[in-house]
């Protein structure tokens, strides 16, 4: 049986692992080694060691401390009722940096053992966290219980299929920038010069350079609030063929915007209880004009760029003000974006907030079927071939 | 060196860090794996590492990186000049081995190979990482997972002494999870106001103490409003070092005085444009009332 501290802290990368951070086996040693490391009485330093261990971007850093507290101070989370019969273990940090140093004199034996009893304890602890997510209710339940081929009577793969030919379809843009390539027809003066030192000097081979050629880097927007549960299963599909083909960053949204391309790109067939975990307490309702922002001034607020096409997949019922989509998708509009609204019904709804944005969207498009989804190319316009 | 003392080195070094990052900085060290910096321009990422070379006494070597670094600018090159030359000498002289031309006396140092082979532990700044190429981060996999380089015609050097490596990045583009998960992280926000007013006091000790509150009360009010750029510690410096210079022993009342010295602290047309003196003078009263000026 694994010692108890590697066991909690094999929890504690399981944990964040079910929350999207991409935690393996380096990271959890990584994890001890710091535990090792640190003196008991810094125990709580650890907090922020570990921080810079798991976390990989900026999302997560934001992320990272609401997720700590809710593993090592469960009690202290406000809002939480428990109603297990069962008492919760306590974890103590200080108690298991201890009781990990204990065995510290013993360092080399300990080396070989930590390492095989954590990959255990990891392994028993994500199967317990497996077992656990299947019975877990949260707001998205509705969502979790609609059975993936509903939708879908075809085969996954002919999702993937339509969404490749649409990337064959998508013109690269010339940039202004060069690279090198031998079938370029600007002459390389520096490389040319650099290579003829091999042949004493005489320019034999000359080295060619050419513009680069970049697809538009696609973001998705796909709303999972309870107006769309019906169809954001099939737009979660599509979101991942996006994801594999044209790697595109996913964001889910319902009152706020979470990303989930970590989730979508690792293939795993839980998505659904891991994207559940990220959306878990959200609130209900629907801001898309506050996630747009969100997007727009936080997760992209570097990438937004002339390539840069984002696709919001929604009803466009919002509860934010009608003028605030408006505005947010007007910064993106700024910086060169160009913006596609997908809706799961053959008309655009005419709410308030697509009424006040229609002029800065750039196509609207129905996506209900893969027809409709064959079709997609039509949207962007002289950019599909 | 324990956290305290590494935190007092820092700022003996002219680098006042948070707790946070200085436990960061530690673990780096202690585990021997890059620390790898993002947050928005001018909050201070590259200069960590100067700070960390100079505490530590330690060589900083730095390798900036943009569109189109190859192996040949960031790790080695072989000096064909030389070789050549050494042939030409060797025409009319002693006989000349293949192998003796791809020594490495005919090796040109680049900053990845010139921190591993470092006769003294050295800190590697790889700045703005995001900048070059996706081709070029899989090239550092293995300068920083296992410190050592592969230059095919002369095998494996590895690592004299591990270096402390620190990496930054604009998150211009997504950097690879491979190049991530062998890196801490650290994201370096804006600094606090108590921060803040500590690194200009400490950078500009000659500015009125008066003048380095208001100021960096109003920064920070700035930071709130909907800006394009928004001023890093490097443009409050330029700024209080201005209003320094106008002799002002704390910040003038009349918004368009403010105004026409923000030039400091206002990078893009549309920022500038945006900033009208009513604007700047409900900052600058959120300062007297204790409130935070909130655009609209």
């Amino acid at each position: 049986m694994a010692p108890r501290p590697l066991e909690t802290i094999a929890g504690f990368a399981a944990h964040l692992r079910d929350h999207g951070f991409g935690i393996g086996i380096a990271e959890s040693r990584a994890m001890v080694a710091a535990a090792i490391a640190v003196r008991v009485e810094d125990s709580e330093r650890l907090r922020a060691g570990w921080r810079s261990v798991v976390c990989h971007c900026p999302p997560e850093w934001r992320k990272y401390p609401e997720l700590f507290e809710a593993y090592w101070s469960p009690n202290r989370r406000k809002g939480t009722v428990q109603t297990s019969g069962q008492m919760r273990r306590s974890r103590d940090l200080r108690q298991v940096v201890a009781e990990l140093q204990e065995g510290r004199d013993a360092q080399a034996r300990q080396a070989t053992r930590a390492d095989a009893s954590l990959t255990d304890a990891v392994g028993n602890v994500l199967d317990q966290h497996g077992d656990r997510a299947k019975g877990g209710a949260s707001r998205c339940e509705a969502l979790a219980e609609r059975d993936f081929g509903r939708w879908l009577p075809q085969d996954l793969s002919q999702l993937e299929r339509i969404v490749e030919a649409l990337a064959q379809r998508l013109r690269r843009r010339a940039l202004r920038r060069l690279r090198n390539d031998s079938r370029g027809r600007r002459l390389d003066l520096r490389r040319t010069l650099r290579a003829s030192l091999r042949t004493g000097g005489e320019p034999f081979v000359p080295a060619w350079r050419r513009p680069r050629r970049e697809r538009p880097r696609f973001f998705v927007l796909v709303d999972v609030s309870r107006s769309m549960e019906t169809y954001a299963q099939l737009f979660l599909r599509i979101a991942r063929a996006f994801v594999g083909i044209l790697a595109a960053r996913v964001f889910v949204f319902h009152t706020r915007l979470a990303e989930i391309t970590p989730l979508l790109a690792s293939g795993s067939g839980r998505v659904q209880e891991k994207i559940n975990a990220v959306t878990a307490g959200f609130g209900g309702g629907t801001r898309i004009a506050t996630s747009v922002s969100d997007f727009v001034n936080g997760h992209a607020r570097h990438a937004l760029s002339r390539r840069a096409r984002l696709l919001i997949l929604s009803d466009g019922f919002d509860s934010d003000p009608p003028d605030q989509l408006a505005r947010e998708l007007g910064r993106a509009k700024c910086r060169g974006a160009r913006i596609f609204w997908l809706h799961p019904t053959r008309h655009a709804a005419q709410t308030a907030a697509l009424t006040s944005s229609r002029e800065l969207i750039d196509g609207f498009a129905p996506l209900y079927n893969l027809d409709s989804l064959a079709r997609l190319s039509e949207i962007f316009g002289p950019e599909a071939r | 060196m324990n956290e305290q003392a590494l935190s007092e080195t820092l700022r003996t070094a002219g680098y006042i860090a948070d707790e946070g990052l200085v436990t960061t900085l530690w673990f780096s060290q202690a585990l021997e794996r890059p620390l790898l910096l993002e947050g928005d321009a001018g909050v201070g990422k590259t200069a960590v590492a100067g700070a960390l070379a100079k505490a530590l006494a330690r060589r900083l070597i730095r390798l900036q990186c943009y569109e189109g670094l190859d192996l040949q600018q960031a790790a080695y090159e072989w000096n064909y000049a030389r070789q050549l030359l050494a042939i030409r000498l060797h025409e009319h002289g002693t006989a000349m081995a293949e192998r003796d031309l791809f020594a490495l006396d005919y090796l040109l140092e680049r900053p990845l190979l010139a921190a591993l082979t470092s006769d003294v532990p050295a800190v590697l700044l790889i700045d703005e990482v995001d900048r070059a190429d996706e081709a070029f981060e899989a090239y550092l996999l293995e300068a920083l997972a296992d410190w050592q380089i592969t230059i095919p015609e002369l095998g494996r050097v590895v690592a004299r002494h591990i270096p402390l490596v620190v990496l930054t990045s604009n998150r211009t583009r997504e950097l690879s999870d491979a190049l991530r998960r062998r890196c801490l992280y650290y994201y370096v926000d804006y600094p606090t106001l108590e921060r803040e007013t500590a690194i200009v006091r400490a950078t500009l000790p000659d500015a009125a103490s008066q003048l380095v509150e208001d100021a960096v009360a109003f920064v920070q009010r700035l930071r709130k409003e909907d800006l394009e750029k928004n001023p890093g510690i490097a443009e409050t410096l330029d700024w209080v070092r201005a209003l320094h210079k106008l002799e002002l022993r704390a910040l003038p009342e009349d918004p368009d005085t403010v105004l026409r010295t923000l030039i400091c602290l206002l990078k893009t047309h549309d920022d500038r444009f945006q900033m009208s003196g009513e604007r700047v003078r409900a900052l600058v009263e959120g300062r007297r009332s204790g409130a935070v000026a909130v655009s609209a």
